[in-house]
């Protein structure tokens, strides 16, 4: 039992810093600005295809992954600039539809490009076997992965609370206009904030496309999760998005063990449980990065 | 009340105009079943617009009410084998006890995370419609032929044209019901909640059983209209409960002009027969829709009648009585403009 159960739990583990990180993605832009970003998954199936097409240009992954999220963090503050800037003064509901018809396009542009059915992209021969750990083996690439998103969810932590840069971001949540007027550049701040969660997102659509793989529609398909990873960790908290991504993904490996029928399903009433405790989320304090 | 009137007029004309629609459509090349669809969709709409035009919530799980009453009619319909009126009540009734169900969850957050919300707890109908198999059909969906119409002594089959009437009669109540309940106190309530609702609670009144009542009718019009939808198109699928689904209905909506009586018809008509037209021409109809979502946030918020309404506001400033009406049309956002 153990045993079987075993593998399962990793891969909830797995899927869980992949919701995460996602999540941290959304709520970074969700919390500066109130942009519920609905594109957020077109940009990393974006980012997948852009590596995609890189390394069938004959780079190494390792360039892709690292050169593919930057070109997508290039669309996206194009995006930014022309398309969600003017709807900062605005309610947050218009940024949400404008995002969602942008991802409406986006889905068949990409579809037009790279064709409608899904395309390989493998991770490199040096992490394609399996990790030998005693009682089980794991695949060397989703350790790999689950590393890599620690290693980034660290940095970005570090980036919030060590830099000045990150300070500022911190406090334009707080009080935007209080930070314009000590003399911040807040335009260029949404832009960076905006840049730094589609990098986020460019990440993990590259390593997503080498694990779950790419097709069109691929970046949408963790778009709900992290959804709800954001209103069960909580608005605005870094360590609630990390607990919910988790708690979920470990939810939905474990139902998919035992009643694969449910295994969709079950984050849902996880969510619907957590809202009836807690309404503001596990860790939920409205605009602050925990 | 001079404005009253001008509003019955008007009702008046489209209703006129809507009963004689089938005898132009052979001249334009559609089916009826084409308008049949307008007026489906214009149901959906108006579901969203009372949460979201009226209220000011971001109601974008309108989708699950609209595909439970799909699913209320069509299951009844083939395992109940129940006849035309009960499968419309059973759908209509399925969509507000959907509104039951999630209206407790929703109620706890407002603005964007409402939204939020709605799209989370509406995908695990879909999801159930999806993964239960063996009740629904999952992915491929349930096909049912149309039922008859149970009279006393008679059984009527209902074709396109006769369908297409009763259709347009119980959309034409509802619209009416509607206008009655948004002209209420009630529905004056519901726009000042959208306006202040910290303020509305400061007046001694409880925002939260206002909105719950707004969710309920929302999502028992929206089950009416997935009832109605599943019976004209003789099928129900899963994706009809997506939330992308809800993403159309709110476009027709803000297409049409938030918190007006006929936006909704407004939108659905050029979202319907747009899709009918440019899907013959191109596949790439998806493109459109999301330019049209782009268009309409950045170029004309207020949709077609809601900018229409402003032109003619602007031209009667000092009218007390339009001004009160008008309010209804005013962007539904505070500070939107």
């Amino acid at each position: 039992m153990l045993l079987h159960i075993g593998p399962e739990l990793f891969n909830g583990l797995v899927l869980g810093a992949f919701y995460a990180f996602v999540a941290i993605g959304l709520s970074l832009i969700m919390n500066l600005t109130g942009t519920i970003n609905m594109a957020h998954g077109s940009f990393m199936t974006l980012a997948g295809y852009l590596a995609f097409t890189l390394i069938s240009h004959g780079t190494t992954f390792w360039f892709a992954l690292l050169v593919a999220p930057l070109l997508t963090v290039i669309v996206g503050v194009v995006v930014e600039r022309t398309l969600i800037r003017p709807l900062y003064k605005r309610e947050p509901f218009y940024s949400l539809l404008l995002t969602f018809g942008l991802s409406l396009v986006a889905e068949e542009v990409f579809q037009l490009i790279w064709g409608a059915n899904g395309v390989p992209l493998s991770p490199p021969p040096s992490l394609a076997g399996t990790v030998q750990l005693g009682f089980m083996a794991f695949p060397s690439f989703r350790l790999f992965i689950t590393g890599a998103l620690v290693v980034a969810i660290v940095g970005l932590a570090l980036f919030l609370t060590r830099t000045r840069f990150g300070l500022r971001l911190r406090a334009a949540v707080q009080d935007t206009e209080m930070i314009a007027a000590l003399g911040t550049n807040t335009q260029l701040l949404y832009m960076v904030n905006f840049g730094l969660g589609i990098f986020l997102a460019g990440i993990a659509g590259v390593l997503a496309a080498g694990m779950l793989g790419l097709n069109p529609t691929s970046g949408n398909a963790l778009l709900m999760p992290a959804f709800v990873t954001v209103i069960i960790g909580g608005m605005g908290s870094l360590f609630g998005s990390i607990a919910g991504g988790l708690l979920i993904g470990f939810a939905i490996s474990l139902t998919t063990f035992f009643i694969p029928a449910a295994s969709e399903v079950s984050m849902y009433v996880l969510m619907a449980i957590v809202l009836m405790i807690r309404p503001r989320g596990l860790f939920g304090e409205e605009g602050i990065f925990g | 009340m001079k404005k009253d009137r001008v509003a019955l007029y008007a009702a008046l004309v489209i209703g006129i105009f809507l009963a004689i629609v089938p005898s132009i459509l052979p001249l334009i090349h559609l089916d009826i079943s084409i308008v049949s669809e307008v007026l489906v969709f214009a149901l959906a709409g108006m579901s969203v617009n009372l949460l979201l035009g009226y209220t000011g919530l971001p109601a974008f799980g309108n989708a699950a009410f609209f595909g439970l009453g799909s699913y209320g009619a069509a299951l009844s319909i083939t395992y109940w084998h129940v006849h035309f009126i009960e499968a419309v009540l059973i759908g209509t009734l399925s969509g507000f006890l959907g509104g039951l169900v999630l209206g407790p969850f929703l109620l706890r957050r407002r603005g964007i995370y409402f939204g939020l919300l709605a799209i989370a707890f509406g995908q695990v109908f879909y999801f159930i419609a999806y993964r239960f198999t063996s009740v629904t059909g999952g992915e491929d969906g349930m096909n049912l032929s149309r039922p008859y119409v149970g009279l006393p002594g008679a059984h009527v089959t209902l074709h396109e044209s006769s369908f297409y009437y009763v259709l347009l009669g119980i959309y034409l109540v509802v619209v009416a019901l509607f206008a009655v309940l948004t002209s209420s106190p009630f529905g004056r309530t519901l726009v000042a909640i959208r306006q202040n609702e910290l303020r509305v609670r400061y007046l001694g009144l409880n925002t939260d059983r206002f909105i719950f009542v707004a969710l309920l009718v929302s999502s028992t019009i929206a089950g009416l209209g997935g009832a109605m939808f599943s019976l004209l198109i003789n099928f129900a699928y899963p994706l009809i409960l997506d939330w992308h689904q809800s993403g159309d209905f709110v476009l027709i909506m803000i297409l049409g002009g938030a918190g007006t009586i006929w936006g909704p018809l407004v939108g659905a008509t050029i979202f319907v027969i747009g899709k009918d037209i440019i899907s013959t021409i191109t596949p790439l109809w998806q493109i459109f829709l999301g330019g049209l979502f782009i268009a309409c946030v950045l170029g004309f918020p207020k949709g077609i009648l809601g900018s229409f309404a402003a032109l003619r506001k602007r031209g009667t400033i000092g009218d007390d009585q339009d001004a009160a009406t008008a309010e209804a049309h005013a962007p539904f956002f505070p500070g939107a403009t």
